[in-house]
This record gives structure tokens, sequence and C-alpha cells, in this order.
């Protein structure tokens, strides 16, 4: 059994998690944590000596997500273990403190077929899977590095990701191919990360006749737009829209007789994120030049992290709850386009933007992008991946913008060269100069 | 900061006091308040492993409560939590209550009063309002003071007062629940407040107000969220929360539609529709709003009072489940109305109008979402502004109000403002 901790004051988990981890893993249980509250930073010098070596003891067995790191003092990251100042109780110093402990839902090994997952979000969901116990198989073309490294990931953790994941050379697009590839492959699980059109579906389910779970992620780009917000799962989709492939494999799963589920993102974001979100935004913070924001820059639209994400899909393996079931999977709160803007300039420590505000209806770009983001309210409700998964977002929008820079753009790393044309044709039009650092 | 703890729940058939349990009644942890570690709902590590009743459920969780040091909320006096917190509401009516409301005579609120006295009533409880003022004053000509005939109807008692003399007005009467719906600071409430306490009552309830959040990029307001710090409300909540009674909650509203109203929400844009004027909205029109139903505010209140554990020490956003668009509303209105909305945007400033007495609403995002509500007393919403506005829309014509002579002086000069730009 795997089993799990949640959420609990770390200042606690140096007095009890030791024990406990041990106690664990000698009745043969696998012990993981999987996240921690954010809370005050404490140097980890300043911590009494008896805690000191009860947050080695935690570091040694822990085996989690996020990582310890002891040395490096106050700093708002997730990735590291906060420190609360301890209150120790009377009863915590006589040893007298109980606790019970959670046990997640014990999901046995899996045989995991995941369709991409060398980009953005299988990066995250194959490290979460891999280290739940599961075997990972990626399926891609090849043409981009199975695995990739990750900014604060040791050589370590990176050496054991990438030799427990299998890759499985194929084109999804030749069905025929695909479905001889995956005959008697004996996968139990599915996570179609990339599919796109309901036509994608059918090879792989042919070929995989006792398939257990299939895991789509769709998206919330789906819905039909509307004058009343948020978009919950039992809202109209729009048969016309962009994304109606995904729509379609949606209907294409339930129809078929299998056990699916499916995801819902808005705006993904985080390090590594490929669609100029974050990053469309950081390269003008960083160049000094003011944000163009189409309109009033009221419309309300939402982040999810990709982090947050990956665990939402690892919520729903084995799941019960979600058989056949939708969930919406963003951040717990909206913003508005300026806000975005704001929260930018936030996390990479740049000053208040200027914001330029435009009528989009005034230019022809051509073929470049004004804004990354849809012209229009946008954004979704979570409540029912809450309730039923028992999940989550653990970044509010400025700490997950933080991460994304921290660990991307503010390293210098980014997937798009800027592209100020759009820009340039506002600020003239609107007759404001741009000063800029060469 | 609050202590943060996932709690699942223990297999229920194991445990036919909670019967009836779900999902739905794991509250967020953020709302756990943790005891200490002498409290009676720590079980030990050993009995889970042991086939307890505690560790095997249906979904495989188990129950996980750490205990910790003391935190004082933010609100006052710490309260150690139950073994399972969140309960799940009811949906029958529980023992009847005797239920108190201290009503305002005007303004958004009063309705709240009337809505509730009805379905308290109709739910066997048994109701006291208490209507600040004199029966006899101008007030009370207008809805829906005007029909407190339909509650005494009902069952429910009515009488009128002074919330600085509770007594006077119920005389010796002791009630199990008292409302304010009235009063917006301290100076107001404390009276009604003190009074309950030395009357007995054992849950305290106090309408608030969602205009008490501070502005934020992030939509939506949520609960536990910033308010703003000179806010009378505030004042008043700490004040409750810091008295012990047995249980309290505050709730906070937006707009309300629903008959007897007694300010103006909808009827603002029929007004305007039905004439075939233009309906000038503050630019761009995609503020978003909460119109809800009354009727969603009256279920929401009368679940805490038949759930007093499951909403003790809560504020909840009084309000549906969507929010609404300035634009969005004009189409539904149309829409009741069998017309083609016409909207004009300006800017106040530009026009020279006070936005406050231009529109009906805050210009601005404006936006609660009443999660505290769902996840604590699984409550649901029933508004359905489209739907409900057609119903609103013939109550508004069979009163005659399309045909009565309305002046539209802001109006006007808003839309001479437009052609002189």
């Amino acid at each position: 059994m795997s089993v799990r901790f949640w959420k609990f004051d770390p200042a606690i988990s140096y007095h009890i998690l030791p024990p406990f981890v041990a106690d664990i893993q000698k009745l043969g249980h696998r012990s993981s944590v999987l996240s921690i509250s954010p809370c005050r930073c404490l140097c980890f010098s300043r911590l009494p000596s008896h805690c000191q070596r009860a947050a080695a003891a935690v570091q040694a067995s822990y085996n989690g997500l996020h990582k310890i790191d002891m040395h490096r003092p106050c700093e708002q990251s997730s990735s590291l273990l906060w420190v609360q100042p301890i209150n120790v109780t009377r009863a915590q110093k006589r040893g007298g403190v109980q606790c019970a402990l959670a046990a997640a839902t014990a999901v046995e090994s899996k045989k995991i077929l995941m369709m991409g997952g060398t980009r953005f979000i299988g990066v995250y969901l194959a490290r979460l899977l891999t280290e739940a116990g599961h075997e990972v198989t990626l399926f891609t073309r090849g043409k981009a590095p199975i695995t990739t490294q990750l900014a604060d990931e040791s050589d370590d953790e990176y050496k054991k990701f990438s030799s427990a994941v299998k890759h499985l050379q194929g084109d999804r697009q030749d069905f025929d191919g695909l479905k001889s590839k995956l005959s008697g492959s004996g996968f139990d699980v599915v996570y179609d990360i990339n599919g796109r059109e309901g036509a994608e579906v059918e090879p792989i389910l042919e070929a995989l006749p006792n398939l257990q779970q299939y895991i789509f992620c769709s998206s919330a780009g789906v819905y039909l737009k509307s004058d009343l917000l948020p978009h919950f799962e039992t809202d109209a989709g729009d048969p016309k829209s962009r994304h109606k492939g995904k729509l379609d494999t949606e209907s294409m799963l339930d129809k078929k007789d299998v056990n699916w589920t499916s995801i819902r993102p808005v705006y993904i974001y985080g390090p590594l994120n490929y669609n100029p979100v974050e990053e469309w935004f950081f390269h003008r913070l960083k160049a000094g030049r003011p944000i163009p924001v189409p309109g009033s820059g009221l419309q309300i639209t939402q982040l999810g992290h990709v982090k947050d994400l990956a665990v939402a899909f690892l919520k729903v393996l084995g799941n019960e709850k979600a058989s056949k079931q939708v969930y919406n999977i963003s951040g717990e709160k909206y913003v508005t386009f300026d806000g975005i803007a704001r929260a930018c300039a936030k996390a990479g420590g740049f000053p208040e933007p200027e914001l330029v505000h435009f009528n989009a209806k005034e230019y022809d770009f051509g073929k470049s992008k004004a804004f990354p983001l849809r012209d229009q309210h946008f954004f979704t409700s979570i409540e029912k991946a809450k309730k039923e998964l028992d999940w989550e977002p653990k970044f509010g929008l400025v700490d997950g913008l933080t991460d994304s820079y921290k660990l991307d753009f503010g390293r210098g790393t980014f997937r798009k060269k800027p592209d100020f044309t759009a820009d340039d044709m506002i600020l003239e039009k609107l007759g404001k100069k741009v000063t800029v650092a060469a | 900061m609050a202590m943060q703890a996932t709690v699942a729940i223990a297999d229920h058939h194991a445990s036919p006091t909670y019967a009836g349990l779900s999902s739905s009644s794991f509250g967020s942890a953020s709302q756990l308040r943790l005891s200490s570690a002498s409290s009676s709902c720590i079980a030990s590590s050993s009995s889970l492993f042991q086939g307890d009743a505690l560790y095997s459920s249906s979904r495989g969780g188990a129950l996980l409560l750490i205990s910790g040091s003391k935190r004082r909320t933010q609100l006052g006096a710490y309260r150690p939590a139950a073994f399972f917190p969140s309960v799940r509401a009811s949906s029958s009516a529980s023992t009847p209550k005797k239920v108190l409301i201290i009503n305002t005579n005007s303004g958004g609120h009063a309705v709240i009063g009337f809505w509730l006295v009805k379905e308290l009533q109709s739910r066997g409880h048994e109701v006291t309002i208490l209507t600040v003022g004199d029966e006899s004053s101008d007030k009370m000509k207008k809805t829906p003071f005007s029909r407190f005939s339909e509650l005494r109807e009902a069952g429910a008692k009515t009488v009128w007062g002074d919330p600085s003399n509770v007594g006077a007005a119920v005389g010796s009467a002791s009630f199990d629940v008292v409302l304010d719906n009235n009063g917006k600071d301290l100076d107001a409430v404390k009276p009604v407040i003190d009074w309950a306490k030395g009357n007995g009552a054992q849950q305290f309830l106090f309408a608030s107000s969602a205009g008490i959040y501070k502005t934020s990029d992030e939509p939506p307001h949520v609960e536990g969220d910033a308010v703003k710090a000179d806010a009378g409300h505030v004042g008043v909540e700490q004040y409750i929360a810091s008295l012990s009674f047995s249980s309290w909650a505050s709730f906070r509203p937006q707009y309300m539609v629903g008959s007897g109203n007694n300010k103006d929400c909808e009827e603002w844009f029929f007004d305007r529709i039905v004439r075939d004027r233009p309906v000038p909205i503050p630019y761009p029109g995609v503020q978003v709003t909460n119109i809800s139903h009354v009727k969603d505010l009256s279920s929401m209140i009368t679940l805490a009072i038949e759930n007093p554990a499951a909403a003790n020490g809560t504020t909840f956003n009084a309000v549906s489940d969507r929010g609404v668009t300035f634009n969005g509303l004009v189409k539904f209105c149309a829409a009741a109305a069998g017309k083609e909305p016409k909207i004009v945007y300006y800017d106040p400033k530009a026009a020279g109008v006070d936005a406050k007495k231009a529109f009906p609403f805050r210009n601005m995002h404006f936006y609660a979402e009443p999660r505290a509500a769902k996840e604590k007393l699984g409550w649901k919403s029933c508004t359905n502004l489209p739907e409900d506005l057609k119903e609103r829309f013939e109550e508004y014509t069979a009163i005659g109000r399309d045909k009565k002579d309305i002046k539209f002086e802001l109006d006007d000069k808003i839309l001479a403002s437009l052609e002189t730009a």
C-alpha cells in the first residue's frame, strides 16, 4: 500500500513524522509526502537542535514531490519545505501527541501508456506516476528528447526518472500502425495528453480491449460562450468551437464501453510552458515595454499551474468516482487581464507595468497575435474536482507565476522569441513612444 | 494561521449517526479549526491498522486529524473542532426552532426577511419578525411590508419596535435563534446581540454584506478574503464571535430579485426596455455581478438554522453560484420582456453623473461565490436568472408598472452627453 501524508503543519511533522514513516515502512508500505502547506519560513539553523535532527530524519525518509532544502531560508517557493515557528505544547514535549494516519486511496501499480508526455503536462505527470510506483511508457514520434531534466531536479533524481520511464516510438496519426504497436502490449491505463480528434481514440481502444481507464486531456475551450459564468461541467459545449475535436473525443469515449475520465484545463502555465501565456508578459516586462491589453482589461479568465494539473491527473487514476466524469481543473481564483500583467510583474520582480488598452477592431494585425488570451470572459468552477477528487490547487496566481519565472523564464529560457510587431502598431496608433533598453 | 489538515470520512455504515454523509460533507481544509492535543478527537495510529471503523471506507480514505497548538482564529475565540466537523446538512426540518428576525424597514435586505419567514414557517418553525420603527410609518406602505398579512397568514408574528429595546417589542418571549437583518455596524447590532445572549438564544445570525470585501485583481470574492478594515459589519462579526453562542454565522449578500423587493433591481432595466428606451450601461458592460433570487438566501439561512453545528463560526457569501455581466443582464431582461435590447455605453465621469445614482449596481466587478455554503451546508443554488426574470416581468406588468409615468432625468443627461461627445 502506498501511504501519503497530506497537508500537515511541517512544524508538527518534525516531531511526529519520522517515527510514523518508520512504522509505515516496517509494515511494508511505501510512503511519500505529497503536499505541504506553505507557511512562514524559519531558517533551519534557528530551529532547536532536536528539530534539526528530526528534520534531517524527515528528509532521509522523504520520498515525495517537494524537496526539503534546509539551507535556503525565507523564500517563497512551493518546492521548499517551509518551516513554521514551532510552538511546542507540553503534550508534544512529553511525546503525548497522537496522530491518526491518513492512508490515500491504495492504487496498485499500473502499466501506463501516455500519448505524448515529453513537453509540458506529461513532464510533471510522468514523474508523479513513476514516483507512485507505476510503469510509464511515453508514446511519441521521437522528435523531441523523451526526457529532459527540470531546472530544480538533481542529477540523481533525473537519472532515476529517466531510467524508469519507457518509450514507444510511433506516429499516432498512423491508426493501423498504432493499433498494431499497442496490441498485446498489456497497458492497464492510457493517459491521452495530446489527442485532438475523436477518431484518434478508436485504434487505441481496439488494441487494448482490457483497458482499465482512458484518461483524456480535454479543454475548457469546449464550453459554449455564456453570459452566466463560471462554466460548470454540466454546461453546454460548443460544437463549432476550435476545440470541437476535444468535445468529439469525449462523446466518442462515452459511446464506447470504456471507463473514461476527461479533464478540462483552462489556461495552463508553469515552467516549460510552450504556449506563450506568462512568457508573453515576461518578454514585455523584461524589455521594459508597456503591455497592450485589448478592450478594458476587465475580461476575467483563469490560470492553472501545470503541477496542480498533474496532481489532478494522478488523483483520477484508479478512482471509481472519476468513472465517466468530466472535471474542470484550474486555479482557485480567476483573474482579470490587467491583473495577470500585474501578477507577472510581481512574480518576476519587475516594477508595476504600464498597461495600454486598445480597441482590437481598429487594427489588422495579420499573422501577429496582439494578445495571447481569448478576448472574452473565460473561467470555470473547479468545485466538482475539489469535492470528488479531494484535490485542490496548491499554487496561488503570484506564487505559481513566481515558480514559472524562477524555473524557466528567469533563467533565460523561453520557447518563443518575442515579436513586438503588433505592440508597435498599437503604440504608434495611440501616439505612445517606446523607450526600450537596447 | 489556521492549521490545515485533510479530513476523510470513515465508513458511514459503521456509524449510523452519520448516515447520509457524502463527500459533500468534506469541509474545505482551511475551514477546520484543529483542536489541541488533549481533545478527544484524536485516534491512535495503531487502531487504524486494526481494521478500525475509522480506517475502512468505500473510497479507501481514512481520517486524519493532526493535533497542534491552539491558534486564535481571525475572529477571536478559539473553538475546538468537533470530531467530524462537517456534518451533512439534512434536507428535512429538524427540531422546530423559535426564530426572531430583526428586519430593516427599507433597502435591499428587507425582502430577505419576507421570504425567510415564509420558508421557516412552512418548515414548522415559529417565527417572529420585528420590523424597525412604527407600524404606522410611511415606509410600511411599500413592499414587502405592505404584504405582511401574508406572513401572519403563514402563522408568523409581526411586531414593530426598536432594536435597542428588543424586550419591549417581544415581551417575555424567548428564542432559539436570532437573526439581525438590520444593522450595519456595532452601534446598531450590539443591543440586539446582547439582548439575544441574555435571552438565552443558542444561535445568532447576522446579515452582513459582500460589499465589505476589498477589491482585487482576482475574482471572485471568497469567504476568507480580505475585507475593508473600516467596514462596520466586520466589527459586528467579531463581536458575535467573541460571545460564545452555541452557533453563530454571518451572511454576505449582494443583489437580489424576488417578489416583495423593497429596492429596485431588475425593475430599473424593465422600466427602460418596456418603454423602448436605450439602456445606459457604464462602459464596458462586461463588469460581472451576482444577482440572486432571494429564495437562495432564504434557503441558505434556513439550512444554517437547521444545522447549527455545521454553520457555526462561518461567514457565508449569500449569493447564487453564477455571475452575470451587465450586458448579459440587459439581454436576459429584454428577452423576458420580449424585446430587443438597446444598450448605450457611457463613462459616468465624462457624462457628469454620479455613477451610484445613474446605475443600480456598483461600477466594477463585484462578484462573490457561495463556496462556504456549498461546502459546509451542502447548499445548492436555485437561481436561474433567465427564467426568474420572466416571472419578475410578469409581476412587473401585473402591477401596472409598465404603464407608470417615469422620469428618466439621469438617462437623458447621459444620452445628451453622448450626442455632444
